[in-house]
């Protein structure tokens, strides 16, 4: 009598947390595919000239980091606003190469990050394979008024890159090497030693 | 007959009664309390202009008498990637003004570090570089490191090289692959923080023994 009584409760308690994991992985995936539809919604075919969407990762004077705003080019400046701040500006004719990347990100950011970690059963990891995204980085090389060497780095959706360098370059922006180092891909696990 | 603990205890109420213990051990408490205050006050007095000497000694003791002005990173020929150069070297102007090591800071071309007199030039090389995935890190957890391995030089204007470390950045677990610059950078700056740079009049002397020795 004992005996079966035992394992149906321990059939009941196993299906339940399996049932929870399920319902964790659920929701992880649910939210995963919430933004990536939020991002492809929001990657929109760049119309030249118009505000990209962007993130600035570091570098450019007078912007926070990791700050998402616009970035345009707006007379002989390029310019990137966030929201209820001044706008940061660069003259294009300081601008000393520009360069294009695109590269792996995983979506979702922190709060993701950690929904991932706990999931049971290492869902976190299955939901890794499908959160990431490509997306374009922008470095933008330029002098300041005294001279002073500034890189600037945007995280851009893909494909606006170079159009937005090619903007760039049209309104008098100088690149020193437009073939060699337009457009550099990644490579993962491909170990570089300069001996 | 009492004995001796009853006669003590008899002794100890008779001191330590409720009204003996008030009216006398008032004044005791009032005057403890003053020579307490007094001992405070002379504690402030004394300890905090010798803390305040200590700290600004600590200050001109520590800070080095040099500016420097960081160099463009040298990618050498490891295939690094234009963003990651251009991260190491805004990383390494942040965290080297967060560490308040030097006098000034110059980022390279800028023309007001050239009336500075006691400048160092930061070099970097690039000497090992492995690209690395976010998403093999994040699905694998123990594949997908990105790896830098630098070379800083800190150089005087005259080509003297003051100080020479290699300096590893890399994220193995969390974060974005630009995320090894920031390390590389916040590595590179606490050593240069920890390593002693000689004093300015002991180079020059150095440079001219040199001069002359030629």
């Amino acid at each position: 009598m004992n005996r079966n009584s035992i394992p149906s409760r321990q059939t009941s308690v196993t299906s339940r947390q399996v049932g929870r994991g399920l319902a964790c992985l659920t929701l992880l995936l649910s939210l995963c595919e919430g933004a990536i539809c939020q991002i492809q919604s929001e990657a929109q075919s760049p119309v030249p000239g118009a505000a990209n969407h962007v993130t600035h990762v570091l570098g450019f004077e007078g912007a926070r980091h990791n700050a998402t705003g616009d970035l345009k080019i707006q007379g002989d400046a390029v310019q990137f606003q966030r929201d209820g701040s001044p706008t940061a500006q660069v003259n294009i004719s300081s601008i000393q190469d520009i360069f294009v990347e695109d590269e792996d990100k995983q979506v979702g950011g922190t709060a993701m990050t950690l929904g991932k970690t706990a999931a049971p059963y290492g869902g976190g990891r299955v939901v890794s394979l499908f959160a990431h995204k490509k997306y374009d980085f922008l470095t933008v090389e330029y002098l300041d008024n005294s001279g002073g060497f500034h890189g600037a780095i945007f995280q851009l959706n893909k494909g606006q890159g170079q159009a937005f360098k090619k903007d760039l370059v049209a309104h008098g922006a100088h690149i020193s090497s437009p073939d060699d180092r337009a457009t550099t891909q990644s490579t993962p696990e491909v170990k570089h030693e300069n001996k | 007959m009492k004995t001796n603990r009853e006669t003590s205890v008899a002794a100890t109420n008779a001191t330590f009664g409720l009204h003996a213990f008030h009216r006398p051990n008032r004044q005791r408490a009032a005057l403890a309390a003053l020579v307490l205050l007094l001992g405070a006050l002379q504690l402030q007095l004394f300890v905090s202009p010798a803390l305040a000497e200590s700290s600004t000694v600590g200050k001109r003791g520590g800070a080095q008498p040099w500016s420097v002005q960081v160099d463009r990173v040298d990618p050498g020929d490891v295939g690094l990637e234009p963003s990651f150069g251009a991260a190491i070297y805004e990383n390494l102007l942040e965290e080297l003004a967060n560490t308040e090591h030097f006098k000034r800071l110059f980022r390279s071309g800028d023309r007001n570090a050239h009336d500075v007199p006691s400048l160092l030039i930061l070099k970097t090389t690039v000497q090992k570089y492995t690209p690395g995935s976010e998403t093999r890190r994040a699905v694998t957890t123990v594949n997908g490191a990105t790896k830098l391995n630098v070379r800083i030089q800190l150089v005087t204007r005259e080509g003297h090289v003051v100080l020479e470390k290699v300096v590893d950045g890399n994220v193995r677990f969390f974060g974005d692959n630009l995320r090894a610059t920031h390390n590389l950078a916040h590595n590179a700056a606490v050593t240069l923080k920890r390593s002693a740079l000689p004093e300015q009049a002991d180079l020059v002397h150095e440079q001219e023994t040199g001069k002359m020795s030629k």
